[in-house]
C-alpha cells in the first residue's frame, strides 16, 4: 500500500472545467471519500488516478513516483465499479483468482491467496458458487475480493454499494469499513451519498463543480463546514440556512432572522468578528439538533409556532415558524404533539454558524 | 375532497398475486402512505384506485360512489408519477391549464387563470409560469407536475414515488412542502413509496405492504413503536432494529449460552411471562437508540465498527456471533476492537414469535 499525491490536477472538456487545481494527499492506509453531487468531478478524478482518463495538467504520484504517463495496468491500482462485473460462468473462487492467473504463479499459491482474502471477506463458504447464485452483498464482496487479491497499492471504488437496497447498504457500510481496518489498504471511495461518506471515511474531500471545497474528518466537515455548500451537502436533515441581521447592543449581539421581533441574544464578540469586519449580507446556519426547543417560556428564548411534525421514529423533526423564517429542529419523539402549538426557541451559540452570502465562506472563529 | 374505501381488493397477474384481499379506510383530508419494498403491491393498488387497472374482485369506493366500473377520467382523481410527464414544448402556464381545458370539465375561460395562479402560488412556481418546462430543474418540474394535479381540485390525489427522482437535499425540501400543501388544502392523498423515511415524515397513517398483503396500518408512531411483526420492525427505522433469537430460562434470556445472556429486570420478566404463554423461544427486537454503553454489569462485547454521522455515532458491537447496532451521542469516542459493555432499555424491548414473526404484545 502506498501514499498518493494529486498535485494541481486540471481537466476540461472544451470550455467546461471538470477538475480545477485539485490538490490532495492521501496517506498510506487511509480511507478517503470523494463526495459531491453528480457532475462535480469526483468520478473523473478517480478515473484519472486509475489511468482511465487523461489529465490536462498536474501530477499524480504514487509513492512519490509520477504515473500520469503510465497505462492503467502499470499503476498497480485496483478499481471496483458500481456494477458487479463478475464473470457469470466462473465460480466465486475463479472470479477472485482471475487477476492472479496472468501472473503465472503456482496453483497452490493462488489457492492460498484466494482463501486468505475470502476469509477476511467471510465468503469462504461461497467460493464454489457462481455469481447468479449469490446475493447482492455477497457479489459485492467477491468483486472486492478480486480487487484485494493482488495486494494492489491502492483500491479505488466508484459508488460500489449505490445499487443495493437501503438495509443491505447499511450492512455493507460497516463491512467495507471493517475490511479497511483489517487490511489497511489505501482506499479512495467515490460517492454522492453523504451518509456513506460520513460513516466510512477517515477523511472526506468534498467537491463541487470541479473544485475541492473542503477536506477533513467527518467531525470536521460536519461541525466546521468551510462554506455554505459543504454546510448544506453534509448532514441530514440539512442545515438550516437563513438570512440574518446583526446588531450590537449592550455588549451583546442581537441576531434577527427575517421578520423576527424578539432577537436571539449572542455574545458581543460575534458582532465584531462578523458585521464589523465588513460583511454585509450574512447567512446564519444551524443544524436541527442545535436548535433548542421548549414548551414554556424561558429567558432568552423566542416564540415560534410548529407548522409540521415529521416523525423519524427515534426522534422528531419540527418545522417551526420564527418571524417569516421556517427552521427545522430536532426534538425527542413526541415532544410536540399538536400542530400550531406555540414553542420557545433558542439557538446553541457554539453550534451556530455564520456565512458571507456573497462568497459563501464561513465566518466562524473555531478551529 | 373525499374519503376512500377499499373492500377485499384482489388483483393477480397470471399466477402472481399482486394484491391480496386489501381492505382500507382512508379518511377525508388524510395523508395516507402505502409503504413497502419492490413487488409489495403498492403501485398495483394505486393503479386500481386510479382506474388504470381493473381489480379481479373487491370494491373501490370514492366518497359515496362505488367506482369499480367508472373510467379513470370519471373518477376525478389526480395522479402524480415519478416521471414528470409534462408537455416539454409548452410553458408552465399551458401545462397547468391543460387539465382544466379538458372536455370533461369545461371550465369557463375566466376561471382558469385564477386557478392556475393560485396553484402556482401555493407551489412557489408563480415566477416560472411563462417558462418552458424543458428549461426547468428537476425539482421545479416535479412542482409543476404536482401543480397540474392541484388545479383540477380533484376528489383524491394519488402519488406514486413522486420524489424519488430528485436529489436528497431537494427531496427533503419537497417532503415538507408537499406535507404543508396537503395540510393547507385539506386534501385526501394516497402516497406510494418504498422509502420509510418519506412514509414516516409525511403520513398521517402508514399502510405497510409486503407480498401483496397489508401487514399493518397505523400512525408513524404506532408503526415504529409497536410493529406488528418482524418485517415491519426491520423495514421501518434506520439504522435497522436489532433482532436475535433467545430462549427464556428463568430470569434470563439466553441467546448464546455464557456469551450472550440477558438478565431480565423484574418488570420485563413479568411482561414476558404474560405474553409468552409457556413458550420458551422468542425473537427479541431492540432499536439502536435503546442500546446503551455501561461501565460495568453489562453484556460484554467488542467494538466492530463506528460510524460518525455528525449528529450521532452509530456503533456496531459484536457480542458472541451477533452484531448489535447502537445509536450514541456524537461525542462517543471508542477505538475499534476495544472491549465494551452494553445494556438494553428493557421497557423498549420487543418480543416476537419466532415462527409466525408476529409481535407477541400486539396479538
Amino acid at each position: 500500500m502506498a501514499d498518493l499525491d494529486l498535485i494541481d490536477i486540471e481537466k476540461h472538456f472544451g470550455t467546461n472545467w471538470v477538475i480545477r487545481k485539485l490538490n490532495l494527499r492521501i496517506s498510506q492506509g487511509e480511507f478517503v471519500v470523494l463526495l459531491g453531487p453528480s457532475g462535480c468531478g469526483k468520478t473523473t478524478t478517480l478515473r484519472a488516478i486509475a489511468g482511465l482518463e487523461e489529465i490536462d495538467s498536474g501530477e499524480i504520484r504514487i509513492d512519490g513516483k509520477r504515473v500520469e504517463s503510465l497505462p492503467p495496468s502499470e499503476r498497480d491500482i485496483a478499481f471496483v465499479f458500481q456494477l458487479y462485473s463478475l464473470y457469470p460462468h466462473l465460480t466465486a473462487f475463479e472470479n477472485i483468482a482471475f487477476p492472479l492467473r496472468a501472473l503465472r504463479i503456482s496453483n497452490r499459491e493462488v489457492r492460498e491467496k484466494v482463501t486468505s482474502v475470502a476469509k477476511v471477506l467471510r465468503i469462504e463458504h461461497l467460493l464454489n458458487k457462481r455469481p447468479s447464485a449469490l446475493a447482492g452483498g455477497d457479489m459485492q464482496r467477491v468483486t472486492i475480493g478480486r480487487a484485494l487479491v493482488r495486494r494492489p497499492k491502492a483500491i479505488l471504488m466508484d459508488e460500489p454499494i449505490g445499487a443495493l437496497d437501503a438495509k443491505l447498504r447499511e450492512e455493507m457500510r460497516v463491512e467495507l469499513r471493517r475490511l479497511h481496518i483489517e487490511n489497511k489498504s489505501t482506499t479512495i471511495y467515490v460517492t454522492h451519498d453523504q451518509v456513506e461518506a460520513m460513516s466510512m471515511g477517515d477523511r472526506i474531500a468534498i467537491m463541487n463543480e470541479g473544485v475541492l471545497q473542503q477536506v477533513g474528518s467527518p467531525t470536521e466537515v460536519y461541525s466546521w463546514p468551510a462554506n455554505l455548500f459543504v454546510a448544506q451537502f453534509v448532514g441530514s436533515p440539512i442545515m438550516n440556512v437563513q438570512n440574518c441581521q446583526l446588531e450590537a447592543s449592550d455588549g451583546m449581539t442581537k441576531v434577527r432572522l427575517d421578520g423576527m421581533e424578539t432577537p436571539f441574544q449572542f455574545g458581543g464578540e460575534l458582532y465584531g468578528r462578523v458585521a464589523a469586519a465588513g460583511h454585509v449580507d450574512i447567512a446564519l446556519g444551524v443544524r436541527p439538533e442545535a436548535i433548542l426547543v421548549e414548551l414554556a417560556q424561558r429567558p432568552a428564548y423566542v416564540p415560534g409556532e410548529v407548522r409540521i411534525i415529521e416523525p423519524q421514529g427515534a426522534y422528531d423533526i419540527l418545522d417551526i415558524r420564527i418571524g417569516q423564517a421556517v427552521v427545522r429542529a430536532r426534538t425527542r419523539s413526541r415532544f410536540v404533539t399538536r400542530l400550531q402549538e406555540p414553542v420557545w426557541v433558542q439557538l446553541d451559540e457554539a453550534r451556530t454558524h455564520f456565512f458571507d452570502k456573497k462568497s459563501g465562506l464561513a465566518l466562524t472563529s473555531q478551529k | 375532497m373525499a374519503n376512500l374505501t377499499l373492500k377485499n381488493l384482489c388483483k393477480s397477474f397470471g399466477d402472481v398475486v399482486a394484491v391480496r384481499n386489501l381492505s382500507l379506510n382512508i379518511h377525508e383530508g388524510e395523508f395516507f402512505v402505502l409503504l413497502g419494498p419492490t413487488g409489495a403491491g403498492k403501485t398495483t393498488s394505486l393503479r386500481c384506485i386510479a382506474g388504470l387497472e381493473k381489480p379481479d374482485s373487491g370494491e373501490i369506493w370514492i366518497g359515496e360512489n362505488l367506482v369499480n366500473e367508472w373510467s379513470a377520467a370519471n373518477r376525478d382523481v389526480a395522479l402524480v408519477f415519478q416521471q414528470y410527464s409534462l408537455y416539454p414544448n409548452y410553458t408552465v402556464r399551458k401545462n397547468l391549464e391543460f387539465p382544466l381545458r379538458s372536455r370533461l370539465r369545461r371550465l369557463p375561460g375566466k376561471e382558469i387563470g385564477p386557478r392556475v395562479e393560485k396553484a402556482a402560488e401555493a407551489l412557489r412556481i408563480a415566477h416560472l409560469l411563462d417558462r418552458r418546462t424543458d428549461k426547468l430543474s428537476g425539482g421545479e418540474m416535479q412542482r409543476v407536475a404536482i401543480g397540474r394535479a392541484i388545479v383540477r381540485e380533484p376528489r383524491l390525489f394519488l402519488m406514486d414515488e413522486p420524489l424519488s427522482n430528485v436529489d436528497a437535499k431537494l427531496r427533503e425540501l419537497l417532503r415538507s412542502e408537499l406535507r404543508g400543501l396537503q395540510l393547507k388544502l385539506g386534501a385526501t392523498l394516497v402516497f406510494v413509496t418504498h422509502d420509510q423515511v418519506e412514509a414516516m415524515t409525511m403520513g398521517d397513517r402508514i399502510g405497510v405492504l409486503n407480498h401483496g398483503e397489508l401487514i399493518q396500518v397505523g400512525t408513524p408512531y404506532e408503526v415504529y413503536n409497536s410493529p406488528q411483526n418482524t418485517f415491519v420492525a426491520s423495514f421501518v427505522g434506520a439504522p435497522a432494529i436489532n433482532l436475535f433469537d433467545a430462549t427464556l430460562d428463568g430470569d434470563k434470556l439466553v441467546v448464546t449460552p455464557q456469551k450472550f445472556e440477558l438478565g431480565l429486570e423484574a418488570a420485563t420478566r413479568a411482561r414476558l411471562n404474560q405474553i409468552v404463554c409457556g413458550r420458551k423461544n422468542v425473537r427479541v427486537g431492540v432499536r439502536p437508540e435503546h442500546v446503551n454503553l455501561v461501565s460495568n454489569g453489562g453484556l460484554a462485547g467488542t467494538l466492530y465498527g463506528a460510524e460518525d454521522h455528525g449528529v450521532e455515532m452509530i456503533l456496531s458491537i459484536s457480542v458472541a456471533d451477533h452484531l448489535i447496532r447502537a445509536t450514541l451521542p456524537a461525542t462517543t469516542r471508542i477505538p475499534v476492537n476495544a472491549p465494551v459493555q452494553i445494556a438494553f432499555a428493557q421497557d423498549n424491548l420487543h418480543f416476537f414469535d419466532p415462527q409466525t414473526t408476529k409481535n407477541l404484545v400486539a396479538t
